[in-house]
């Protein structure tokens, strides 16, 4: 069996030609290329990493967002609400001021009115007793003339008067 | 393939009828010798046949008895041509080899280094590996971090599938000490399997299939395994932790342990040589198939033709799986060997 009985010669060369490959490949190329890989993958690895490390970043501040949005809104509703309520305070209180301004006009009115009445009054009970007076003074005067003289007077002091 | 099976069908048919005209005919001279065909094709050469003839003389490199070194072209040495008092024996214990015959005039073997088929086939291997492997080096050197596409992309597919899958996963922390040991076994077996299986010049020569060659690799391995084994590694073999008697008047285990150290390489060598062999001779096997039979007539080769080339074919993509299959095995079988050895 030659095909099983190991060559010297072959044996020789196939070692002398190995330890040459391993030699020259496992010092100069081998650890530079497990190197890479090694680099690669932990670079990869790094980078999905980061990109992880980010989107939760944002999603974070999303949050964030939302939540200061809907603080602002709320702010801003009661804000808004506590204008609507100033404003109706406003509007009511110059309601009731005003109500209460054309109440005193009003009743002030009534009462120079009022006055006015009693000052017209007075000044017709005067003008009355005055024009009274002068048509009986008159009356007394023609006294005199008769009878039918003096209704004509009186007659015509009345027309003058009235 | 319709069309395929039809032209075989015929062919069949015919064979018997041809052969029985050709087959009363006498033996021809230059017969077809399947054994010589078989051991010069699965063996070594001292020159590396080309189609149509040629070949390429590689040299001899002897010492003689008396210890002078010989060294010529293994030209002088073809058609029982002598050199310097050598000669290729053509049978005995030395068939096919370079022989010298001493002052008594009794032949024997000298020592022979010489650059055979193999040899070369081995530089070749050796060669490409490198290339390969220095163009991936070369491309990390030169694009850092980026992916490589094509060539050097597929160059890294079989390091990170070695590397990652199997050298990280099995040895851990030790895989970059070990790593460039194992990868450089892998590729050098791989290329050097799948060369084999190109016929022509730079393949061709059955190298994985040669014992010598995966002496060496299985060799190299068991070196590296028992260096760089642990005391824990040694007090297993020597102490291991079974009852006393077991080890103490007589060393049962320490021997049957022993025995498995030499076991592991030696089952390496065998697989691998064995694997790689019996391709390369079922693929010689089908194509003699052809002269064999040829002798019966020329519709009978030509049946054959059809049949060996169909077989070849399959049994070739069959080696190319085992090709690469050896090769992983080889290589995983070591990184195994190494970690039982590192624990």
């Amino acid at each position: 069996m030659s095909l099983f009985t190991p060559e010297f010669g072959l044996v020789f060369w196939m070692l002398v030609i190995f330890v040459i490959l391993l030699g020259v490949l496992g010092k100069y190329a081998w650890p530079a290329i497990i190197k890479s890989v090694e680099e690669r993958a932990a670079f990869i690895d790094k980078g999905v990493e980061f990109t992880r490390e980010a989107e939760k970043d944002r999603e974070q501040a999303r949050a964030d967002a939302r939540v200061l949005l809907t603080d602002a809104r709320k702010q801003q509703m009661e804000i808004m609400q506590q204008a609507e309520r100033a404003k109706q305070e406003i509007i009511d209180t110059a309601q009731k001021t005003a109500a209460h301004e054309a109440k005193r006009i009003m009743e002030s009115a009534k009462l120079s009115i009022e006055q006015a009445k009693v000052d017209a009054e007075f000044q017709l009970r005067e003008r009355a007793g005055a024009l009274s007076l002068q048509i009986a003074e008159q009356v007394i005067r023609r006294s005199l003339a008769g009878e039918e003289a003096q209704m004509e007077l009186i007659e015509r002091l009345l027309n003058e008067e009235g | 393939m319709y069309q395929l099976r039809n032209i075989f069908l015929v062919l069949s048919l015919l064979a018997p009828v041809a052969g029985y005209g050709h087959a009363t005919g006498e033996k021809e001279a230059g017969e077809f010798n399947l054994k010589e065909v078989l051991f010069t094709h699965l063996g070594d050469e001292y020159s590396w046949e080309l189609p149509w003839g040629a070949s390429i003389h590689l040299p001899v490199i002897v010492r003689d008895f008396a210890g002078e070194w010989h060294c010529f072209s293994s030209g002088y040495l073809e058609g029982d041509g002598e050199r310097e008092g050598f000669y290729i024996a053509r049978e005995g214990s030395h068939a096919h080899k370079v022989v010298g015959r001493d002052e008594a005039g009794d032949e024997y073997r000298p020592l022979d280094l010489s650059i055979t088929k193999n040899v070369v086939a081995i530089g070749i291997g050796a060669l490409l590996t490198a290339c390969m492997i220095f163009a991936l080096s070369r491309y990390y050197r030169r694009n850092r971090f980026k992916a490589p596409r094509k060539g050097a992309g597929f160059i890294e597919l079989l390091v990170e599938m070695v590397y990652k899958e199997v050298i990280v996963e099995v040895l851990e922390k030790d895989a970059r000490r070990f790593g460039p040991y194992l990868l450089t076994l892998f590729f050098f077996i791989l290329l050097s399997n799948v060369l084999g299986m190109i016929v022509m010049f730079p393949g061709g020569a059955n190298v994985t299939g040669n014992i010598s060659v995966t002496l060496v690799l299985a060799l190299c391995t068991f070196v590296v395994v028992n260096v760089s084994g642990t005391r824990h590694y040694w007090r297993e073999i020597f102490w291991p932790d079974v009852p006393l008697w077991l080890k103490v008047p007589l060393p049962l285990m320490p021997i049957i342990e022993l025995f498995g150290v030499i076991t592991k390489p030696v089952a390496l060598m065998v697989r691998l040589c064995a694997n790689m062999m019996g391709g390369h001779l079922i693929s010689l096997v089908l194509v003699s198939l052809i002269f064999l039979l040829g002798a019966m007539g020329s519709v009978v080769m030509g049946g054959t033709i059809v049949v060996s080339i169909i077989f070849s074919l399959f049994m070739n993509v069959l080696h190319l799986l085992i090709a690469f299959i050896q090769a992983y095995v080889f290589m995983m079988l070591s990184t195994i060997f190494i970690r039982l050895a590192r624990e």
